[in-house]
């Protein structure tokens, strides 16, 4: 499903001011030196920013805020644009739809907001030092879960719908635009061939998706032991993770609950009862995430766990690279093999 | 989307009508939910003190009993302790029942043998009222249950109807025993020694603290029980019960959801079940 149309700067803006009545907005704005989804505004439409990667909280705190009430909650029933999602987040919901739309209990926070959210990915057009989306089989431009793409092109927003409710979208409030013309077309091409092309490059030592998970389940206890050497437990890792999705139930009065994202990183995350807690030491809670993500979950969903966005590199204050330790681990193994 | 969506976090509540000490750190709760509710035995449900917090027991009551529902809980942390200071009249909410049960029908036809250690006995409870209704479908079922002091065997009224039951027969131990005691000394394990058991028509059920569980598998895989006839149901940190929260992930299974009754053969390779 491909219908491309051209629009220009100021008509688009003026369909934004339109819809910013009907809908809430989110779009990227620059805060300091990073990305950050902001509210659209009639004031602030100029100051969006197209086509950058990764803003720096995932898209999944928009669909899973950090502390919800689950029992009484009148929020989700907004309707919402969301605009700027790279690809590496859109596809980072499928395992989250996996696990909080479970057909035997779909979750409903979580679905009405997935209903009422309208999607719009948008292409990067620059790569940040630790994207590696490709080495997960993953495009640099969204091919999953948005209903609108966009890319900036000689000042024309190039849109194309990839759902029904994008196209119908389109023909609501786009329908007297321009089909783009072709030269724009190919530069748009030609970008996500380049893009792709350095984010190649620039990961070739990185082992696939299935091989990720062959090297965690090999690396013993001595490489979990030098890898979180200087993690301290903050569980930044896990809440800028667009996949990452565990939480804690608060019991409030009156029977509430409020969810609360919550992270295997923290101590006591598993503990029972009678106080039996596998992931006491903190090497083990380290090992359990790359566990999660490459060994287990791969074997539970049909979604990958990791979408390559590099976030949890960029965030640890413990400067943990998680990919040094593929690098390093998986030429191991090959000189094993 | 029908009511059960909606109501995925908000508890049935039920009333305390009675609270029975089954040992110094044992007490059975005995409650009346506003509406009738359903468990297969072996499922759990999320008992909530409004407040202060919500944990997980399986049911010690006959699943064939659906207008109360009775609760053996162990003082082991926080909201333990909260529930064992309640009194008659108290109000808590249930959620469940959740996860996969034991399935009966493995033991139809077969001789089943049960062990149980310490407040193991409360899952234990609630399937051998559903085998005593069924026994007629089974062969033999043998207990072999075992707790720390005399002081610690629970359900002791129970154990008396148990020896009492057609095709039923109850062997206990103590790790330590007292001058009142008159039955075996040792771990529960020592039991399989003395029973006659024909391991080829045989199912198995172990529940217990971890360290029982580990060493009972050990010993029936010694005496030729195959893995898949070996059935356990697990102790984790299931918390929200709809396989979400991650709290009781153990390797690939969300406890909650995939058990919390597990053969011992699906299990065998995941990380840390005995913890």
């Amino acid at each position: 499903m491909e219908t491309l149309v051209a629009i220009t700067k100021s008509n688009w803006k003026s369909a934004l001011i339109n819809l910013i009545d009907e809908y809430v907005v989110y779009a990227p704005y620059r805060f300091w030196n990073q990305l950050e989804y902001g509210r659209v505004t009639k004031d602030n439409i100029g100051d969006i920013v197209y086509n950058q990667p990764k803003p720096s909280s995932p898209l999944k705190s928009l669909f899973l805020p950090i502390r919800e009430n689950v029992v009484n909650s009148s929020q989700p029933a907004q309707k919402r644009i969301i605009m700027g999602a790279p690809a590496c987040d859109l596809s980072a919901l499928s395992i989250l739809d996996e696990i909080y739309l479970n057909h035997d209990y779909p979750d409903p926070n979580y679905m009405k907001y997935r209903e009422n959210t309208i999607l719009i990915g948008f292409d990067c057009h620059t790569t940040n030092e630790h994207c590696h989306c490709t080495s997960y089989g993953f495009h640099p431009y969204p091919t999953e879960n948005s209903d609108l793409v966009i890319s900036l092109i000689d000042d024309n927003f190039l849109i194309s719908a990839q759902s029904d409710k994008g196209l119908s979208f389109l023909e609501k409030y786009l329908s007297n635009e321009e089909q783009a013309p072709d030269e724009q077309k190919e530069k748009a091409t030609e970008i996500r061939e380049n893009i792709e092309h350095d984010l190649r490059e620039k990961n070739k030592d990185l082992p696939d998706y299935d091989k990720t998970g062959e090297v965690v389940m090999q690396c013993g206890d001595d490489i979990w032991d030098r890898y979180s050497d200087t993690c301290v437990s903050c569980g930044a890792c896990s809440a800028i993770c667009p996949t990452c999705s565990c939480f804690l139930l608060i019991e409030r009065p009156e029977f509430e609950k409020v969810r609360s994202l919550d992270t295997c990183q923290y101590p006591g995350f598993e503990r029972v009862a009678a106080g039996e807690d596998p992931l006491r030491p903190l090497p083990k809670r380290f090992r359990n995430r790359y566990m999660c993500k490459y060994v287990w979950k791969p074997e539970k969903f049909q979604s990958k766990a990791c979408t390559g966005c590099g976030r949890c590199i960029e965030a640890c204050i413990g400067e943990i690279n998680k990919n040094d330790l593929f690098k390093e681990q998986f030429k191991n193994l090959s000189i094993e093999a | 989307m029908n009511t059960a969506t909606l109501d995925l976090y908000t508890p049935v509540k039920a009333t305390l009508t009675k609270v029975i000490e089954e040992s110094p750190t044992i007490k059975t709760f005995v409650l009346k939910p506003e509406q009738e509710f359903h468990f297969k035995t072996g499922q759990f449900i999320e008992l909530a003190m409004e407040g202060i917090g919500e944990a997980p027991f399986t049911p010690s009551s006959s699943p064939l009993v659906s207008d109360q529902i009775e609760v053996t809980i162990m003082k082991a942390g926080f909201v333990t302790e909260k529930i064992h200071k309640l009194s008659e009249g108290a109000v808590l909410g249930i959620r469940g029942p959740y996860g996969r049960g034991y399935p009966l029908e493995e033991m139809y036809g077969k001789q089943v043998l049960v062990m149980g250690g310490g407040c193991g006995f409360a899952p234990i409870r609630s399937l051998l009222y559903n085998l005593e209704a069924e026994k007629d479908k089974i062969k033999k079922l043998t207990f072999c249950y075992g707790s720390k002091t005399p002081k610690d065997c629970i359900y002791k009224d129970y154990i008396d109807h148990l020896r009492a039951v057609d095709k039923f027969e109850v062997f206990r131990s103590v790790d330590k025993a007292d001058e009142t005691w008159e039955e075996r000394e040792g771990v529960v394990t020592n039991l399989l020694d003395e029973i006659k058991i024909n391991v080829e028509e045989s199912v198995a059920v172990v529940v217990g603290p971890p360290i029982m569980m580990k060493f009972s598998v050990q010993k029936l895989l010694e005496l030729g029980f195959p893995g898949h006839k070996i059935l356990l149901s697990l102790e984790k940190n299931m918390s929200c019960g709809l396989g979400k929260c991650g709290h009781c992930m153990m390797g690939k299974y969300f406890v909650c959801k995939d058990g919390p009754v597990f053969t011992y053969e699906e299990i065998k390779d995941q990380p840390d079940i005995w913890k």
